[in-house]
């Protein structure tokens, strides 16, 4: 039996991208190292758990059934755009425009800077019918307007937290309070490693500050911290540590990491510890992974027509540069890419946090890059494998603000969990479709209404596995992304 | 199901299942003893159940209304109407009859493999036998174990007869003692948390007798480097940061808590002690500065100032955390999931939960932006007038009134905190939900005061414009006045001040206190002008008619205004008028109350106490009846020390967690530390160190790498990667630049730009200079939203919430850090130069002077070989590309030795503890 299953292994150890590494290592331990793994791993075959060895944390795994789509590229706009002036298109908010808000609308509700009895506010946006499908999209957005038939709109997403910070980790992690692993650490447990030589999730940020909920939407929370995002950055290292230090050159650096694993090597021969023989692989990895890092990050050598597609700036710290790295790293195997976009938190307080001039901004920031990314992968074929999610942590209210009772000089609105638009393309979605829908004021979800937990079980679903039955024990209990949550969006699945 | 298994568990389980399987067979092979053989619930009944029934039949859903958690559930009668399980008569129970079902859609487990022969056995024998339920091994109180009659040279003390028979029965060899070189190392990491040089270990290198072992052990005990290292184990469970968490994870002071803790490691407080003065420090009698510092422990939980959030929703998280907190760090038992309902696993019930909440329900804090209640650590300039306050009060007022007064200098308490104020008209909470901000005119309410023998406001405000009116009104707005103060002018910017009031007229019992406010210089009703903090009502200040009572006044106002020289959230007990009353929350949802509860502990831990506070609970976890708070701890400090607990879950010793191969040896253990050793951690170290089993070397046999890959059975001696404080503070000590400062606010050594960018929050990291760089980590700033790069890269936890175990993880990412990172590097140059120094500048020999520093050991000739090829290499470089060598002093000789330093620090036996 165990012959069968030796067998067997040795197979799957052939299309292995971390063996086939170590078998071409520069120092030519990969065979030594080879055996020891393989050894190592028959035993855990025998199980039906994925066992996970924490010295070898990022093997690449299956899923639990055949995905439609193998990396996932989710773009958030931390602060959270406004429904109401990019896709709900609500005409009768436009004639209530300057009113009291109904009674009803605000009965036993609580805002997070509303008070009192607020004015309708209708969108200085102008709305029209965009592609076959006939989406509704505001001139905010003229370049998506072109591709909205690649794409599926889930206009009825509501949530349970009107704050961001808790908002934003109940949308990456499946709780409002800070300790559970991110969906791209859930992913990277799940799945490992496609390239070695590549962090497995990475996180980009654009904007000048992290999301308001930290590192913590990145982290991996009760998973161990092995499988949290690898922030990379568009300024400094690209990730941390990675470059040589000054002094220390490719060849210096080279020479070192061989003399540390040679007499890592002696220090084998004494103890017989397996564990030395991982450091030794993980050293020539780290060796490795700084030479191709640093080349994937690099998008100054793509050509000038991809440079305009996108509207990028090499060396500037920017989302339509982090949208053309994402692809980037989607092509050489990223699993799971989170970029952070800040700055659409739009309360009308100043000219930038408005409706009428700073999201406006935003748009003219982002439009362009997001639309060629859905155009790029196409062209490359890899959007049909990839799943491209935009949203943010929640909407925005049909009434204008007045924070502290007070009217306001700029136009703006406050946050609102019960009703939003987000959208998907590629990676097995529908291609043209709208799901869902709100009241005529756009304050309430009427039909199919979605929420976090559905948003995850179906990223988790197109990744192929089911978010009821991939678990983690922890305290006690096995956990997962969605908690005792979550249902498929089946009717935007392709 | 995917789950992470750590390989020791994994092999663990394996055996256990063996062990299972044999009993099995023995009682299917001896038929006729099948009845007499007892059957045991806990080791042949449960793991049945917690496999194949719990999930539908246990605390979450009771499926045809029959569950398996409890034995008053398991007897009822279900839907069905028969009992599931009727004692003594398994054929006449429904679970017995389903299971052993031929019909598909009656057999149980539900479309599910059914039970194997030997299982279906088991339930029936023990039906038959009575089903009786048992308690879980771990909920049992610890009892004096008999030691194992084992005889051997091997043997030093008591532990080792536990860890032979169990390597014995797994045919296996103990493993000789390891050199003393090696041996000293361990001791040091293990004990202080790096390799520290003394002469007791070099007189036990040199002469490796019994006696200088003990003495080199006694040395290392005595170092105050001890506290600091078992400090940063402590700082994971109690979830110790610098910042508040949450969106602006704003600073926090709390670094007197962890002074505390260092402390009294190294005093070696009882353990007992050390854990009631941090549930409950604040309910002592007299409480002391550490005791109420203590309290901090719980008030580590995260307090989230975003604006626009509810504070008392993230009240009720700090307390979920507090319990959770509590009986994992403490308890090693997961109360998590009785937060929602009741356990699937274990016996606790959902009420139970929420009967223990109460012990914390009714402490003072509310998630208010200054963490309030916190202790004033007062400035040594303040000391005056602090010491004339004490002695006044002394001569002159009655000890309650002088305690009354004490506690409120140091606490500002018992207050009420600004966001109590409601029904507000044309007033708001700055950033909705932090200070009370008035406009002109404006007015708000304060509800359910109770006004008995109160005279009194004390208040924290700050005026931001000249003049101004504030009244107060006895249960309504157009109610009794009972106090008009008239604003003083102020500067700019207005600072906070400490205002007290006259009370008039005021009627006793509970009222609503109306405040009234407005300003006839100012026009604008949109401005705020005047802010209020807290609100203390008492009698008067006793004493008026004292002599001194004008200075003791002016010193008590004085004292209260000025910034202490740094703050401590800590608990204060609500006093009676400020209780709050105690429900189970349904499903978890603090807006769901449902049943009101009182303070107790969960039923199956028997107690005849009457549970009222806090310290009721402190006392009972920390008698010798509690079952599980001594072996939580004892089984911590076996993880620190062998990398594995002998219960490889730290956090979870009840049914769902992996069963310890020798629970012998954990409760011998136990009962140790709460009997002979009383309660004293150094004792217990000791008594493990000392053993032959700690010894031992950890170099792998064959037949170890065979039998025992994972050390299951400790027939051999750890080898574990070292910690990140451990990896760090190794490497400042090593390069000689370790600076033994102790105590104080937190260090911020070299960290990358741009690492820190929280929404909302001008916070920056200023990299400490003058030798701070080089403190111990436990110093380290510790950002929630932002941990210090290179802990997080070796596996170092987010402190969110408490993390028990670390799970160490080998990746190129923590290559970088100790290849690469500035602090590494500089650290390399530093040893380069230090061993050059030493070696009289010559080269090669630094090379050996180096690694020495690093092991302790003399180079082998092979890695000599090694590191003097790396060395020429590089200087050959060096020599041709001139420019490299900027950054050492254009030197390609130190350029080079500091790459064989960097290399050192990089070597797995440097970073291993051997």
């Amino acid at each position: 039996m165990e012959k069968i299953i030796k067998e067997a292994y040795l197979k799957s150890l052939a299309q292995d991208t971390r063996r086939t590494f170590l078998k071409e290592s520069f120092l030519g331990l990969g065979g030594l190292a080879l055996s020891s793994l393989m050894l190592e791993s028959c035993s855990q075959v025998k199980k039906n758990d994925i066992a996970i060895d924490p010295s070898k944390p990022l093997l690449t795994r299956p899923p639990q059934f055949a995905p439609k789509a193998k990396s996932v590229i989710y773009l958030h706009m931390a602060g959270a755009p406004s429904q109401l002036e990019l896709f709900d298109y609500k005409p009768i908010l436009q004639k209530y425009d300057g009113q009291d808000c109904p009674q009803e609308l605000l009965e036993g509700k609580k805002f997070a800077f509303i008070r009192g009895v607020p004015k309708m506010l209708g969108s200085p946006a102008q709305f029209k019918q965009h592609g076959q499908s006939g989406a509704w999209v505001s001139n905010y957005l003229p370049h998506l307007s072109t591709i909205t038939d690649e794409i599926s709109f889930v206009k009825s997403v509501t949530t349970e937290q009107f704050n961001h910070a808790p908002a934003q980790l109940l949308m990456h992690t499946g709780s409002a309070r800070l300790g559970r692993p991110s969906m791209g650490s859930w992913v990277t447990y799940g799945l490992g490693t496609e390239n070695a030589n590549l962090p497995v999730y990475v996180v980009l940020t654009s904007g000048g500050n992290n999301p308001d909920a930290g590192k913590s939407i990145w982290g991996s929370g009760f998973l161990p911290s092995v499988y949290q995002g690898v922030q990379c950055r568009s300024k400094g290292d690209p990730v941390l540590f990675i470059k040589d230090p000054t002094g220390i050159d490719r060849d210096l650096r080279k020479a070192s990491v061989e003399a540390i694993n040679a007499i890592n090597h002696e220090d084998l021969k004494t103890y017989k510890d397996p564990e030395i023989l991982s450091r030794i692989s993980q050293y020539e990895m780290a060796f490795k992974m700084q030479v191709t890092v640093p080349e994937v990050m690099d998008i100054s050598n793509e050509p000038e027509y991809i440079q305009n597609m996108y509207g990028t700036k090499p060396g500037k710290e920017s989302f339509a540069n982090n949208v053309l790295l994402a692809r980037k790293l989607v092509e050489a195997g990223v699993r799971f890419i989170q970029v952070f976009d800040w700055g659409w938190d739009t309360h009308g307080t100043s000219a930038d946090g408005s409706i009428d001039v700073g999201l406006e901004n935003k748009c003219r920031e982002t439009d362009k890059a997001t639309t060629a990314l859905i155009l790029d992968l196409k062209q490359r074929g890899l959007l049909e494998d990839t799943l491209v999610v935009w949203g943010g942590e929640f909407g925005r209210t049909p009434m204008a603000e007045n924070r502290s009772g007070l009217t306001q000089n700029w136009k703006g609105r406050d946050h609102h969990a019960e009703a939003f638009t987000m959208w998907m393309a590629g990676g097995g979605v529908k291609q043209g479709y709208t799901h869902g829908a709100t009241d005529d004021m756009g304050y309430s979800v009427i039909d199919g209404k979605v929420d976090p937990f559905d948003i995850q079980a179906t990223i988790l679903n197109q990744l192929g596995f089911n978010h009821e039955e991939f678990t983690y024990e922890f305290q006690g209990r096995p956990f997962r992304l969605t908690d005792v949550a979550g249902k498929i969006i089946q009717p935007i699945l392709a | 199901m995917i789950s992470v298994k750590t390989n020791s568990l994994f092999t663990l389980s394996i055996v256990f299942t063996l062990i299972v399987f044999v009993t099995v067979s023995i009682y299917s092979c001896n038929s006729l003893s099948l009845f007499s053989s007892k059957i045991s619930y806990s080791e042949q009944v449960k793991p049945i159940i917690n496999k194949n029934c719990i999930a539908c039949h246990g605390g979450v859903k009771k499926q045809g209304g029959f569950s398996l958690l409890f034995r008053e559930e398991a007897l009822v009668k279900g839907k069905s109407g028969k009992a599931g399980i009727v004692p003594g008569n398994a054929d006449a129970s429904v679970m017995y009859q389903r299971i052993t079902s031929t019909d598909a859609e009656e057999r149980m487990p539900h479309h599910k493999s059914p039970l194997s022969k030997s299982e279906i056995n088991i339930i029936k024998n023990w039906i038959n036998q009575g089903a009786e339920f048992e308690l879980h091994w771990s909920y049992k109180p610890v009892e004096k174990p008999n030691i194992p009659k084992v005889e051997d040279t091997w043997i030093v003390n008591d532990i080792d007869k536990y860890i032979l028979n169990k390597i014995q029965l797994a045919k296996l060899q103990p493993s000789p003692q390891t050199d003393p070189i090696t041996l000293a190392r361990r001791l040091a990491l293990d004990l202080v948390g790096f390799n520290i040089s003394n002469s007791e270990k070099k007189l036990f290198i040199k002469s490796p007798s019994d006696e200088n072992y003990q003495k080199y052990i006694e040395s290392l005990l005595n170092s105050p480097h001890f506290g600091e290292k078992w400090t940063s184990m402590w700082l994971d469970l109690a979830r110790y940061a610098d910042t508040k968490g949450y969106e602006r994870d704003g600073n926090r002071k709390v670094w007197k808590y962890r002074d505390y803790l260092i402390k009294s490691f190294n005093e070696d407080k009882p353990y007992n002690l050390f854990i009631k003065e941090q549930l409950a420090g604040d309910l002592f009698k007299n409480p002391t500065e550490d005791h109420y510092v203590a309290t901090a422990f719980h008030r580590n939980t995260m307090n989230n100032d975003e604006g626009g959030t509810s504070n008392e929703e993230f009240r009720s998280a700090a307390m979920v955390d507090r319990v959770n907190t509590t009986w994992e760090t403490l308890m090693g038992s997961t109360f998590a999931c009785v937060q929602c309902h009741s356990h699937p696993y274990d016996p606790f019930k959902h009420a139970d939960y929420y009967k223990f909440m109460s012990f914390f329900n009714n402490t003072r804090d509310e998630d208010v932006v200054d963490d309030y209640p916190v202790y004033r650590h007062y400035a040594k300039e303040d000391n005056e007038k602090l010491n004339f306050t004490k002695n006044w009060l002394t001569q002159n007022v009655s000890e309650e009134e002088k305690e009354r007064i004490i506690k409120f200098i140091y606490t500002t308490q018992p207050s009420y905190n600004s966001v109590s104020f409601d029904k507000t008209i044309n007033a708001d909470f700055s950033d909705t939900n932090k200070w009370f901000a008035f406009r002109s005119p404006s007015s708000t309410r304060l509800h359910n005061v109770d006004l008995t023998e109160k005279t009194t406001l004390i208040t924290r405000i700050s005026n931001r414009s000249p003049g101004g009116v504030l009244s107060l009104f006895q249960d309504s707005l157009k109610g009794k006045l009972i106090a008009t103060i008239k604003l003083k002018a102020t500067e700019k910017p207005a600072p906070w001040e400490i205002v007290e009031i006259k009370l008039q007229n005021v009627s006793s019992g509970i009222h609503d206190i109306y405040f009234k406010y407005s300003n006839h210089k100012t026009t604008d009703n949109t401005l705020t002008t005047l802010v209020i903090d807290w609100l203390y009502f008492s009698k008067d200040l006793p004493g008026i008619n004292k002599p001194g009572f004008s200075t003791f006044k002016g010193n008590l106002i004085s004292l209260l205004s000025t910034k202490p020289e740094t703050t401590t959230p800590i608990f204060i007990e609500n006093p009676n008028d400020f209780k709050r009353k105690n429900f189970v929350y349904e499903r978890g949802n603090f807006l769901q109350k449902s049943q009101e509860v009182k303070e107790g502990i969960p039923a199956i831990f028997k107690s005849n106490t009457e549970f009222k506070n806090r310290l009721d609970l402190a006392n009972w976890m920390t008698s010798n009846n509690n079952p599980l708070v001594a072996r939580t701890l004892v089984n911590r400090l076996w993880e620190q020390l062998f990398g594995t607990g002998l219960v490889e879950t730290l956090e979870d010793f009840g049914s769902q967690g992996s069963k310890p191969l020798n629970q012998e040896l954990l409760d011998y253990l136990a009962y140790s530390f709460m009997t002979t050793n009383k309660w004293s951690i150094k004792n217990t170290l000791k008594q493990i160190l000392t053993s032959a089993t700690y010894r031992q070397s950890s170099i792998f046999t064959e037949e170890a790498l065979a039998k025992d890959k994972f050390n299951v059975y400790l027939a051999r001696g750890p080898r574990v990667r070292l910690s990140a404080e451990q990896i760090r503070d190794q490497a400042l000590y090593i390069a000689g630049k370790l600076n033994t400062k102790m105590y104080g606010p937190p260090v911020m050594p070299f960290q990358p730009e741009g690492i820190w960018s929280s929404p909302y929050n001008g916070e920056k990291w200023l990299a400490s200079t003058d030798g701070d760089q080089y403190r111990r980590s436990v110093y380290t700033f510790w950002k929630r939203t932002s941990p210090y790069p290179s802990m997080i890269s070796f596996d170092g936890v987010g402190r969110e919430v408490c993390v028990s175990r670390r799970i160490r993880t080998n990746t190129p990412l923590q290559a970088f850090v100790t290849l690469n990172d500035t602090v590494y590097v500089d650290l390399a140059n530093k040893l380069a130069k230090r061993s050059l120094t030493l070696a009289k500048d010559k080269h090669f020999f630094a090379i050996k002077i180096a690694y020495k520093l690093a092991t302790d050991k003399s180079i082998s000739q092979q890695k000599f070989k090694v590191l003097q090829k790396l060395f020429v290499d590089a200087r050959k470089r060096y020599t041709i590309k001139k420019d490299l060598t900027i950054g050492f002093e254009n030197s390609p000789d130190l350029a080079s030795l500091t790459l064989v330093c960097n290399s050192i620090l990089n070597l797995d036996e440097v970073i291993t503890k051997n």
